[in-house]
């Protein structure tokens, strides 16, 4: 479960400080498939950067799964990402060098806890994501749908308690948009993920369980 | 579990290095090995020369003036007595392949004296050091007769014949400036010597040599030990020496060498030859901190060239670096692959530079050495310096590999993955 209580994000100083999020507060339970909508520059990114422990608030407080991760020194809080939380940007978050099967290992690699089999399971994730035949290309050698869906089969590798995704269908088409999506449903309903989605795209609503509405950086409400 | 996550984070820097370099420009490890290389070969090279130029030193000290051991009068007297049966107790000490015991005397000598206008008219002449000795003895312990370059060397009954140290005959060989030397004795010339006792002798010319022992050797003249008796006395020189010149053979250590003859009773001052050599030393001491400077200089370009091309494939990464740290990757491992390629180049660079001062640079020298007037100059390769230059390349690299990872590092994650 996250809970985030009163979050405030303050970018600059002085004349030209940019109040981002005004006390933000909401809770997403475990299993539940929720998006997070809003105009542009209503705080949507600012907030998932905060809750995907990528950024630090002014103020407030966050809860995942009862520690109070604002608390961690920074080595446990990218521990804790690498363990417990998957991560989906909203474009080229691939790493050019590694190839597909590489880009999905590297955080099992990285781990204590998953480290055993990493090949074997980073191999069984993108079949699940449709890209079992792509391990050994590079990036550049796939289209941004399949790039986007390499990089949920990365988000995922560690078996994470939350997934985040940043607009993760902002920069595809719409047949490319939609794998992605139901991807996201189906790992929500048949595996129980916990998937937060930043998305300023109104269709997207039918994929998720429930829609959590910002507003100039104000939490006005849900769906 | 701190192990366990230290060796998770050093497998994940080792792939992300491996997976860089492979995957990288082709010529950024090509530029960095090369430029570590050349450090390296620049560092060794210089002190490798130097080295060689006191090894090159050492050696015609050794060879032409010293031998290994010395053995020199007490504080309080000038000569060395009972000098004969002291050299047959000498002989017998193993490891010995030769003893020579000198006579020496300065000598006013002139050349060409009958040409001068007035008496005290300088003339062609000088004041030298005049060493008497048995010459087939002296030819066990230094190499003089080796060095002759006009004439011959002298044999033991020689009584009216001398051998000149070529910048004491002067010509076209000696390095001293003409009004220095004799300006230009040929085998066969009288030359006359004025003793520090007053007697005066004449001299033909038997031979001239260079030792390319500029301070020493070559300025001086020998006569056998049989004249220099006649000279200085022959009641009370007949059973004296100036000094006892003894040579170890190949392998024996000389301390040992000096432990022994220090406790056969002789009366007189052991010391090796290194203990003469200190002034040479220290010149050569100032050329190391010299060499040692451009080392460093060189050292410090190949660190700088490093941090920049690291730095700005670091810059180049921001983005990748952010993404890395995003998804949980642990700073020590993203830093330990940039350290990991920059030990790696290092390495390389060294190995190489390494292969070609072993390989090239060796037997180059080996085979044409450099002709300086002290004589032929090879590089003298010492583990010190490969060590200290090995250990100097590869902590430059380090460095220059950690600061500009560690600077970004610093950074946001958000602010790197949009590369800010």
């Amino acid at each position: 479960m996250i809970v985030a209580r009163d979050l405030h994000k303050i970018y600059g100083r002085g004349l030209s400080a940019t109040h981002a999020l005004k006390g933000v507060n909401l809770a997403v339970e475990s299993g539940e498939f929720v998006a997070v909508m809003g105009r542009s520059g209503s705080g949507k990114s600012t907030l998932l950067h905060l809750l995907g422990l990528l950024d630090m608030p002014t103020s407030g407080e966050i809860y995942i799964e009862d520690t109070d991760v604002l608390k961690l020194a920074e080595e446990k809080k990218s521990k804790f990402r690498l363990e417990r939380l998957g991560y989906v940007f909203q474009e080229y978050s691939l790493l050019g060098e590694l190839t597909v099967l590489e880009n999905v290992y590297l955080p099992a690699l990285s781990s204590i806890t998953h480290h055993a089999d990493y090949k074997e399971r980073a191999t069984k994730i993108l079949d699940i994501v449709g890209l079992g035949e792509r391990l050994g290309h590079y990036p550049s050698e796939v289209s941004g749908g399949e790039q986007q869906r390499v990089a949920i089969a990365r988000a995922l590798v560690n078996e994470p308690g939350i997934l985040f995704a940043d607009e993760p269908t902002a920069s595809l088409d719409v047949k490319s948009a939609g794998v992605v999506l139901e991807l996201f449903r189906k790992l929500n309903k048949d595996l129980g993920q916990t998937i937060v989605m930043v998305t300023h795209e109104p269709e997207d609503e039918q994929y998720v369980d429930r829609v959590i509405w910002l507003k100039d950086g104000f939490g006005v409400g849900c769906q | 579990m701190a192990v366990r996550a230290f060796i998770g984070d050093l497998r994940v820097a080792l792939f992300l290095a491996f997976k860089s370099i492979v995957k990288g420009n082709r010529w950024v490890p090509i530029l960095l090995v090369l430029v570590m290389a050349s450090s390296f070969v620049n560092v060794i090279f210089t002190s490798s020369i130097l080295a060689g130029v006191m090894s090159t030193m050492d050696k015609q000290l050794v060879d032409t003036v010293l031998a290994n051991v010395v053995i020199s009068p007490e504080e309080d007297e000038y000569y060395i007595n009972h000098v004969n049966s002291w050299e047959d107790r000498i002989r017998q000490i193993p490891g010995i392949a030769g003893v020579s015991s000198h006579l020496n005397d300065s000598a006013f000598i002139e050349y060409q004296w009958k040409e001068k206008e007035r008496p005290t008219d300088k003339g062609k002449s000088g004041t030298w050091q005049v060493v008497g000795i048995e010459p087939q003895q002296e030819a066990d312990v230094t190499t003089i007769h080796s060095h002759i370059i006009e004439g011959s060397y002298l044999d033991d009954g020689d009584r009216d014949e001398i051998v000149l140290g070529v910048e004491i005959a002067g010509g076209d060989s000696a390095q001293s400036a003409p009004f220095l030397t004799l300006g230009g004795v040929k085998v066969g010339d009288k030359v006359r010597l004025t003793y520090s006792n007053g007697i005066q002798r004449e001299y033909t010319v038997k031979g001239i040599f260079r030792a390319r022992e500029m301070e020493q050797a070559d300025r001086t003249a020998f006569v056998t030990r049989q004249e220099m008796v006649s000279v200085l006395g022959r009641q009370v020189f007949f059973d004296r020496a100036s000094q006892i010149l003894v040579r170890a053979k190949e392998g024996v250590n000389e301390n040992s060498l000096i432990r022994q003859l220090s406790i056969i009773g002789l009366k007189g001052k052991v010391r090796s030859w290194r203990e003469y050599s200190g002034a040479m030393h220290s010149v050569i001491f100032t050329f190391r901190i010299i060499a040692s400077l451009i080392g460093s200089i060189g050292l410090a370009v190949a660190a700088i060239v490093m941090f920049i091309v690291i730095y700005i494939a670091v810059i180049n990464k921001k983005h990748e670096i952010g993404i890395l740290r995003a998804i949980g990757i642990q700073r020590g491992a993203i830093i330990g692959s940039y350290l990991t390629q920059a030990l790696l180049y290092a390495v390389f660079g060294v190995v190489f530079g390494w292969l070609a001062v072993r390989f090239l640079l060796q037997p180059y020298f080996v085979r044409y050495p450099l002709d300086l007037p002290i004589g032929l100059v090879s590089l003298t390769v010492q583990p010190l310096t490969v060590g200290s230059s090995t250990l100097g390349l590869i902590g430059s690299a380090i460095l220059a590999g950690f600061i500009p990872a560690w600077f970004i590092m610093k950074q946001g994650i958000i602010k790197a993955i949009w590369g800010e």
